[in-house]
């Protein structure tokens, strides 16, 4: 086994039955020791059995009949047991057998079941994904028992030989998609995956732009629902992040909820969001460009009021605004980073500095406080983290543009990035679809959900028509069915 | 190469726009915004005076947290003389720290001895600034206008908006027209219409709240009249029941208070409140003469009964002393 080196965490175990002597070789950790036990007990009271061992005359014979009474494979190469061995696996070289017989004792320490953080539901199941493949598949099996799900292996990384899989339900998978997604993922080379995020980076369609092209998440019911309206999903080993694509510009701003809660709320939470987006992408904009440049535009009182608070800020309102947003910025990233004991000191700086006493100093005025803390919240209500920003990190050039050139910049700056979104793709999917190009039926799951029982036809991108039968709209009994 | 290019260039216009900004914009706080404007006759003959009233953000609003460190009063108003009104508001720029800032304008009162010399260069600077509103409201007053525009009113903070307020809800009283720039631009320009603009005016009638005593002392502003123009210069004042009446014919009126006497009883008065009311003007050719003929049709409502009578009695003489009463105006 010079292979493996001399490392630290291989284990060796030579055992000796009677006239038949084995030698055990595995990685504490990856291995599960009682798998193990359960095997060497296995082995021991076969090999002491003895007799079977010596009427099969020829070796390879009595190899085999071994390896099926402990239930494990041949290994019929030296990298071949070496690779069941980095897995997991056990090998096991026994005398008078040329063959490694590699039994099956994966199992290592994972994190149980929890609900995801990035993407919490009301209503909906609470089970998110875990860092292990296996597990992770499995949750989506228990969802979709169509055979013809399929899971397709693509190992990457020379060095980390990270496993992948690619999902898809065969004949509702777009047309084409697998065998792209398949294709760019097999254009990798790369010593270590440690993360979907690589992956994504790695196969993305616009690698520059600030939008994503490609959805990640935790949740296996959004994983599910995104197979069955004919996309695919990649699962990478050793990480919650599941790869969903296409993914198109309004998906992010969909939740799970919407689905699983009645059509109207899922509606009206829906138009939440989409106005927490306008609001986050473009308030702080709007109001430097007011106060800056279209102050005709107004309304009278809320200029004296507006007026009254900017009276002893020593800043232009670009300057100030820029300022108050980094603040929040930083803020945020600090509540994030910080260890979670001292995360109340970060939230009594942020309400008692940046809220009351800058405003108190005359630094920052109180109305683009408010401002700042309502794009702030608006760019929490985008349920997609990574969604959210790129909203946020697009607010900054909207932001310089409308505070230097007033209106004109704004207008331009949005057109710019309307622009650059319209280009996109992913996946072969225009990313503004179906808004623009306009897809007729997928309207019904753009800015409204439509109940269930309107749902009836697949969208566009779908193979095959319907994903329901006709009619379903509740009725009273005594009326019939058509 | 030609990245490195597009990237440079984008740099500079980047560093460029952030430093260079500042000079041509004006931040809100950095304006004076006008709330109403009175044009008085100048000292010398042709000049005109203008006077402003400016708001003073920081008092107009109540504390909001930052310090402003103001004298209590919500408007600064200041005047100006000058040959035309754009050179009063220059010369105004030697005193006012602030740039004078007109899009939030409420109203332009004249003053009498203004309207009579002539209103077509203050409706020609006034529609031809572009920061000036058209629904900026217009009045005469018989007062000095800087008086008018100065004068602190009891209810809104900044007087200015009290106008505004007054104009909107006016049409309760219904005794002076709701005239804007725009309208005020249309009559003149129109050749067969002739200007009418509301009348403003200054009275006793606040009563203070130090010295309750001393009875209505305070002036406020009184919205009641009109004043009517020929051409372009002002003949003379309507009182307020003739204005009312001119209204019939103008704009809706939506409202408007009837007072009527009880029959046969002394002192006694019964109120009625006009709830709708259709004019009509046919035009027609007699002898030669054009005559116009005026049918009014009046919904009111009985509000305040101080007959002994009752009210079915009453009905059928009321209903006649009614239309006695809009054929009499």
């Amino acid at each position: 086994m010079s292979l493996l080196g001399d490392s630290a965490d291989i284990v060796k175990r030579t055992l000796e039955y009677g006239k038949v002597s084995g030698v055990f070789y595995y990685i504490e950790g990856l291995a599960d020791a009682k798998k193990l036990a359960d095997f060497m007990q296995l082995t021991a009271s076969i090999a002491l059995q003895n007799n079977d061992m010596q009427e099969c005359a020829n070796d390879h014979c009595s190899c085999r009949l071994f390896a099926n009474r402990v239930g494990g494979n041949l290994g019929r190469t030296v990298s071949e047991a070496v690779n069941a061995i980095v897995q997991g696996d056990t090998a096991v070289f026994l005398e008078g057998c040329c063959h490694a017989i590699l039994l099956g004792t994966r199992g290592w320490a994972e994190r149980a079941i929890d609900e995801p953080a990035t993407e919490q539901v009301v209503r909906g199941p609470r089970d998110g994904f875990t860092e292990s493949l296996r597990t992770n598949t499995g949750h989506l099996r228990r969802r979709i028992k169509d055979p013809n799900l399929r899971f397709d292996r693509i190992v990457i990384g020379e060095k980390s030989r990270t496993e992948i899989n690619v999902a898809y339900i065969d004949g509702t998978v777009k047309e084409g998609l697998v065998e792209e997604v398949k294709a760019r993922l097999n254009d990798i080379r790369i010593d270590g995956i440690l993360e979907s995020g690589q992956i994504e980076e790695m196969i993305e369609d616009a690698p520059l732009s600030p939008f994503t092209t490609i959805q990640s998440t935790e949740r296996p019911d959004k994983v599910a629902a995104s197979l069955l309206e004919g996309r695919a999903a990649v699962f990478v080993d050793t990480t919650p992040f599941v790869l969903v694509m296409p993914t198109r510009f309004w998906e992010q701003l969909q939740a799970s909820d919407d689905y699983y809660t009645k059509f109207w709320m899922g509606s009206f939470f829906r138009l939440v969001r989409f106005i927490a987006f306008i609001i986050s992408l473009t308030l702080p904009s709007i109001y430097v460009m007011l106060v800056s440049f279209h102050h005709e535009m107004i309304p009278t009182g809320l200029a004296y009021t507006i007026a009254s608070g900017r009276e002893v800020i020593p800043f232009p309102v670009l300057m100030e605004a820029i300022l108050l947003e980094t603040a929040f910025e930083l803020i945020r990233e600090a509540g994030l980073r910080m260890p979670k004991p001292v995360g109340q000191a970060v939230s009594i700086v942020g309400s008692l500095i940046i809220g009351q006493s800058a405003v108190q100093a005359g630094v920052v005025s109180p109305f683009l406080v408010i401002v700042v803390a309502l794009t702030g919240i608006s760019s929490f209500a985008v349920p997609n983290y990574t969604a959210s920003f790129s909203i946020r990190i697009l607010r900054f050039p909207l932001l310089i543009a409308s505070g230097t050139m007033g209106l004109v910049g704004f207008a331009g700056m949005f057109f710019l990035i309307v622009l650059h979104a319209l280009s996109l793709r992913s996946f072969g999917e225009s990313y503004l679809a179906p808004a623009t190009p306009f897809h007729p039926t997928d309207q019904k799951d753009l800015v409204f959900r439509w109940p269930w029982w309107a749902m009836r036809k697949r969208p566009v991108m779908a193979q095959g028509e319907n994903r329901m039968a006709k009619d379903q709209m509740p009725k009273p009994p005594n009326k019939e069915r058509k | 190469m030609t990245t490195l290019r597009v990237w440079q260039v984008m740099t500079l216009l980047l560093v460029c726009s952030l430093l260079l900004s500042g000079c041509g914009q004006r931040q809100l706080n950095e304006l004076g915004l006008v709330a109403a404007v009175g044009l008085d006759p100048g000292k010398e003959p042709g000049s005109v005076r203008l006077t402003a009233q400016i708001v003073r953000p920081a008092d107009a609003r109540g504390q909001t947290g930052a310090p402003t460190g103001g004298v209590g009063e919500p408007i600064y108003s200041v005047s100006a003389e000058g040959r035309t009104i754009f050179e009063a508001i220059r010369n105004m720029a030697r005193y006012s720290t602030r740039r004078v800032y007109w899009a939030h304008n409420y109203l332009i009162v004249m003053n009498e001895d203004y309207a009579k010399a002539g209103v077509t260069d203050m409706v020609d600077f006034f529609t031809r600034n572009h920061e000036l509103r058209m629904n900026t409201w217009v009045a005469v007053t018989p007062d000095n206008a800087s008086e008018v525009v100065s004068t602190i009113t009891g209810l809104e903070v900044v007087p200015g908006e009290a106008i505004d307020k007054l104009m909107r809800f006016s049409e309760i009283v219904a005794e002076a027209p709701r005239t804007n720039i725009m309208r005020l631009q249309e009559m003149h320009l129109t050749p067969h219409t002739q200007i009418v603009l509301a009348k403003l005016q200054l009275k006793k009638r606040g009563i203070p709240n130090k010295s309750p005593e001393k009875g209505a002392t305070l002036k406020q502003l009184e919205l009641s009249g009109a004043a009517v123009f020929r051409e372009d210069k002002m003949e003379g004042w309507l009182s307020p029941k003739e204005s009312n009446a001119m209204l019939l014919f103008l704009q809706d009126i939506k409202s408007g208070v009837i007072v009527q006497p009880c029959p046969d009883e002394e002192n006694r008065y019964i109120t009625l409140e006009v709830r709708q009311q259709r004019v009509q003007v046919k035009p027609e050719m007699k002898e030669g003469e054009p005559t116009f003929s005026v049918s009014v049709s009046t919904q009111a409502s009985m509000v305040e009964l101080g007959c002994r009578a009752s009210y079915a009695e009453l009905r059928p003489s009321l209903e006649k002393q009614l239309a006695d009463e809009i054929k009499l105006s």
